[in-house]
C-alpha cells in the first residue's frame, strides 16, 4: 500500500529517511516547478533553482510541519516564500517593476493557440491576483488554504480570486464562445 | 455562457494549462543538495530515560528522610475500605479510557481532513 504524505513525513521525522523524502519531493515537485513557473513568468531555470531551495528548506524545517495543514499547502508556502525572497533580492519585487513589465506588454499581441493566450493573460496580472488564481483555480487550493500560503487574510484572497477571474474572462472572452 | 459554466471552463484550462513536469533527475539532484542525516543518538534514549529516573529516585529517598513519607502514606492507603480502592481505580481507569478515545478521535478527524 502506498504510504500517505503523513507517512513519509513521519519516517523522515522519525529515520531521518531521506528516501521518503525522494519521494515527496518525486510526488509534489511537478505541481511546485510548475507554481513557480508561472510565478517567474515561465524563468524555468530560475524556477527549478527556486524549487529546489524550497524543497531543501522543507527538509531542514519538517519538524515545524505540525500536519494541521496539507503537506502541499506547507510546501506551497515555502516555495512561495522562496520566490518573494529572491524577487525582492532581484529588486524586481511587485509595484514597481510589475507595472513596468505590463507597460511592455503589447496587448495586441495575440498568441496563435487558447494555451498561449491565458499564460499571456495570467501573466499579465498582477502578482497578489496572479497568485491567488494560481493556487486556487489551478492547484485546487481553497481560499483558506490560499490564505495560508501568500500570508494574507481570507477576504483578500477572496477578492484577488474574483478580480483575476474576471480579467481572465474578459482576456479569453472569445475562447469561451 | 452563466457565470458558473464559465468559472469551471477557466479553472479547466488553466489547469490542462498546467500539464505534469517530468521529473528528468531533478529529485535526484535534490538529494545531493540535502544535508547528511544528523548522527543517531536514539540508542541512548532508553539509558538516558533510566539514568533520570534512577536519579530522581534517589534524590527523593535522600531528601525525604530516607523514604519516611512513604510507608506513612502506604499505612493511609491501607486503611481505606477496600470497595473505595475498587471504585476510585474503576474512575481512574474509565477516565483514562475517555481521555485515550477523545485523544484517538481528534487525531483521526485530523488524518482525515
Amino acid at each position: 500500500m502506498e504510504l500517505t504524505d503523513a507517512g513519509l513525513v513521519a519516517r523522515v521525522l522519525v529515520d531521518d529517511d531521506q528516501h521518503a523524502y525522494g519521494e515527496l519531493v518525486r510526488r509534489h515537485q511537478s505541481s511546485v516547478r510548475g507554481l513557480l513557473r508561472q510565478l517567474t513568468r515561465g524563468d524555468i531555470a530560475l524556477a527549478d533553482d527556486l524549487a529546489q531551495d524550497a524543497f531543501v528548506r522543507a527538509y531542514k524545517n519538517i519538524r515545524t510541519f505540525r500536519g494541521e495543514a496539507k503537506f502541499s499547502t506547507w510546501l506551497y508556502r515555502i516555495a512561495y516564500n522562496c520566490f518573494r525572497e529572491d524577487a525582492r533580492k532581484r529588486k524586481e519585487l511587485v509595484g514597481i517593476n510589475e507595472e513596468q513589465w505590463q507597460a511592455e506588454q503589447d496587448p495586441q499581441t495575440v498568441d496563435p493557440g487558447l494555451r498561449h493566450d491565458l499564460m499571456h493573460a495570467l501573466s499579465l496580472l498582477p502578482l497578489h491576483e496572479r497568485s491567488a488564481v494560481l493556487l486556487c483555480c489551478q492547484n485546487g487550493l481553497s481560499h483558506d488554504e490560499a490564505s495560508r500560503v501568500l500570508d494574507i487574510p481570507l477576504g483578500t484572497v477572496k477578492t484577488n480570486v474574483l478580480r483575476g477571474r474576471e480579467k481572465l474572462k474578459k482576456t479569453l472572452a472569445a475562447w469561451a464562445q | 455562457m452563466n457565470g458558473e459554466t464559465e468559472q469551471d471552463w477557466l479553472d479547466k484550462k488553466l489547469q490542462e494549462a498546467a500539464p505534469y513536469i517530468a521529473d528528468d533527475g531533478f529529485t535526484a539532484r535534490l538529494l545531493q543538495q540535502l544535508p547528511p542525516p544528523q548522527a543517531r543518538l536514539q540508542f541512548l534514549r532508553p539509558f538516558i530515560l533510566v539514568a533520570a529516573s534512577a536519579l530522581a529516585s534517589a534524590l527523593t529517598y535522600v531528601l525525604s528522610d530516607g523514604g519516611r513519607f512513604i510507608i506513612v502514606e502506604m499505612f493511609k492507603v491501607a486503611s481505606i475500605p477496600t470497595v473505595w480502592v475498587v471504585v476510585f481505580a474503576l474512575a481512574s481507569g474509565m477516565l483514562v479510557m475517555a481521555g485515550g478515545i477523545l485523544a484517538a478521535m481528534s487525531k483521526a478527524g485530523q488524518i482525515q481532513s
